[in-house]
């Protein structure tokens, strides 16, 4: 068995971790205009981020647009999810295939997509505008709005087949022995079907949680200049400004608050509902 | 007015017909048995009772009342399941008083009602374990205080002993018997194991491709089955298949045998069972079937004959012979003569298909 890990193992140290020590050194390195970059070890990149009203702000609109749609993901990947685990024969096929299916556009394509239907010149409003409902059009590209509807849309597939999978090892028999003793279908779900599907539910979110807060093509497409969420910040440091150590101090924040938020989140979750 | 009552009962899926014309009609406290090989519409009759499976047609009457339509949470019956379908998630307790609290039974008496059916199933004391530390025996047993705590006005059993070992299916098979006379449960009972059938039921339905073959008490099945299906698969039987030559006798080929009546000139099927075949070294003697003895088998207090006779070999199942006795010492190649009164003989309608698949068909 260990022989068999020996691929990934080698993949991950040498893809991941090494570019991963090399950024956080960066972190603790000091900018300059002139010379980029100076070999240092200081804390300073990190305490200018978190003092910064700035980089607060953005990274708690990365937070609750993270939290929003890992939640509507949720709600809407639930129902999905049960109903392609309990379904049968070719009709199952299908539909897995169609739930991945968005996954294989990329995320630019799928935006530009978002941009020509919702855009103040797209489809949606000129056929509200035809149709005389509207005078103006309906902002709706470069909101929030359109941000959280862009990113649910990416991550719900992921949601979708976490939860299908695990709900599929839920044995019909304990919902019906449920409904046997006099449940209802809610109660089924909220006592039986849900606390049985924790494991994905926790799997799921998370995974969810950690695609959102890293979301970068959605934001800058669909929320454009004024919207800010923390990956295009790291980038903008990156490549506009060239202040590595500072962007590698926004990342490895980035990387920090998610890694918390999503243990703390599943430990929550699983004490809760555990009996 | 019957505690529970099926009529007409017919499930099909698409070009299947899973249960077809079921009709039933049970007492309160009754025990009933749907007793046939597999895939012969058994758990789709009990899905039905239950409201997992709506009937195509005909009526599900629980207490005098339709509930052909309603759901299953809406139909007091209490279900075990094949596999004990168990909360995996919730102590035992938990499990046992979930239905008590559906039914919005209040928290001390459901306390006391869960205390009193896990004493009933002898798990008291494992009241705070989860379902996975449980051995099946203890499982199946937290699957039946569940399902009885409630009292439900129908209990219905899925094949309940089917993942026990052997000698805990014989312990638990008495356990439920008792505890269903006790509560005085309207209980019905899904087997395609006819030994405990025929030891647990007041009344046995079996069931052959959706159709009920006959219904009625052990014993009438047993001694008195309608057809070669019944007879064949309930216990082990002897056929033999002729045309009746005058009333009580039976012609099969140079065999003329015991028969309990029958029109001469009918073709038919006789049944008699291997424990009604007397049996008697030597060639000497008038009437009866000549054979040769075949394999001799020792059951302890059983013996098996195998006997090959002008009608075909014959099972006879006998006491075992006192050591010394004549029949102890028959080995094979030995003449014998078979017989058996015309009441033992019983004529049937032959029905091909059946029959020729279970003749001396061991019972397991
Ligand atoms: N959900 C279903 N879909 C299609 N066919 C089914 C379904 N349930 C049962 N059947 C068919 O109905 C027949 C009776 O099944 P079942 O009631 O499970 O038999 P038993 O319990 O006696 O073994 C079988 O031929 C089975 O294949
Ligand atoms: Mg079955």
């Amino acid at each position: 068995m260990p022989l068999l890990l020996l691929p990934a193992a080698l993949l991950v140290c040498v893809m991941m971790m090494a570019p991963m020590v090399l950024l956080f050194r960066y972190s603790l390195n000091l900018y300059s205009p002139t010379q980029l970059m100076v070999e240092a070890l200081s804390p300073a990149n990190y305490l200018n981020a978190v003092r910064d009203p700035y980089y607060r702000d953005v990274l708690g609109t990365t937070l609750w647009v993270a939290l929003l749609c890992t939640l509507l993901a949720l709600a809407a990947g639930f129902p999905a999810g049960y109903a392609l685990a309990r379904m049968r024969g070719r009709w199952k096929a299908w539909l897995t295939l169609l739930t991945i299916f968005p996954l294989m556009v990329g995320n630019v394509v799928r935006a530009a997509g978002w941009m020509t239907l919702l855009g103040n010149t797209g489809m949606l409003n000129a056929a509200l505008r035809g149709l005389g409902l509207v005078g103006e059009p309906v902002q709706i590209m470069y909101t929030t709005g359109a941000v959280v509807i862009g990113i649910v849309t990416v991550v719900l597939p992921y949601m979708i087949l976490t939860l299908a999978s695990v709900i599929e090892s839920i044995p019909r028999s304990v919902e019906e022995a449920a409904a046997n003793m006099g449940a209802r279908p809610f109660t089924v779900f909220r006592r039986v079907v849900f606390p049985l599907s924790l494991p994905g539910v926790v799997a799921g979110s998370a995974l969810v949680f950690i695609l959102c807060m890293n979301a970068y093509a959605t934001p800058v497409l669909l929320g454009g200049s004024q919207f800010k969420m923390m990956a295009p910040a790291v980038y903008d440091q990156f490549v506009r400004t060239t202040n590595w150590p500072f962007g590698a101090a926004l990342a490895f924040i980035l990387l920090f608050v998610t890694l918390g938020l999503t243990m703390a989140g599943s430990a929550l979750l699983q004490r809760r509902y555990r009996g | 007015m019957s505690s529970l009552s099926l009529q007409g009962l017919r499930r099909t899926y698409s070009a299947t017909v899973a249960v077809d014309r079921v009709d039933l009609d049970m007492a309160q406290g009754e025990l009933v048995a749907l007793l046939g090989p597999s895939g012969c519409g058994k758990t789709t009759t009990l899905r039905m009772v239950a409201g997992f499976v709506l009937p195509s047609a005909g009526r599900v009457l629980i207490g005098g009342q339709d509930v052909s339509r309603a759901p299953p949470y809406a139909r007091d019956t209490g279900m075990v399941f094949q596999g004990y379908a168990l909360f995996p998630h919730m102590t035992v307790a938990d499990n046992v008083g979930f239905g008590l609290e559906m039914r919005r039974v209040g928290r001390a008496e459901r306390a006391t009602r869960i205390a009193e059916a896990l004493r009933l199933v002898r798990l008291d004391g494992l009241a705070e374990r989860r379902p996975a530390q449980l051995s099946g025996g203890q499982q199946q047993r937290v699957a039946l205080a569940r399902a009885l705590v409630v009292n439900p006005s129908v209990f219905l059993l899925d094949e309940p002993l089917s993942n026990l070992d052997a000698r805990l299916r014989a312990e638990v098979r008495v356990e439920i018997r008792a505890l269903q006379q006790r509560l005085g449960l309207t209980t019905l009972f899904v087997t395609h194991d006819q030994e405990e059938a025929l030891t647990m039921a007041d009344r046995l339905v079996v069931m052959d491709r959706g159709r009920v073959r006959q219904t009625g008490s052990p014993e009438e099945l047993y001694e008195r089955p309608d057809n070669l299906f019944v007879a064949s698969f309930l216990g082990r039987c002897n056929i033999f298949r002729g045309t009746v030559e005058r009333p009580g006798r039976l012609r099969a080929g140079t065999a003329a045998l015991p028969c309990d009546g029958g029109a001469p000139g009918e073709r038919s099927a006789l049944v008699v069972r291997p424990e009604r075949v007397a049996i008697v070294p030597g060639e000497a003697g008038e009437g009866g079937l000549p054979g040769r003895v075949g394999l001799v088998t020792y059951l302890g207090g059983l013996t098996d004959w195998h006997i090959d006779t002008p009608a075909g070999p014959v099972l006879v199942t006998r006491p075992t012979p006192a050591e010394g006795d004549a029949l102890r010492r028959l080995s094979p190649g030995a003449p014998v003569r078979l017989d058996w009164t015309e009441a033992a003989g019983r004529l049937l309608a032959d029905d091909e298909h059946t029959a020729d698949k279970h003749r001396q068909g061991d019972p397991r």
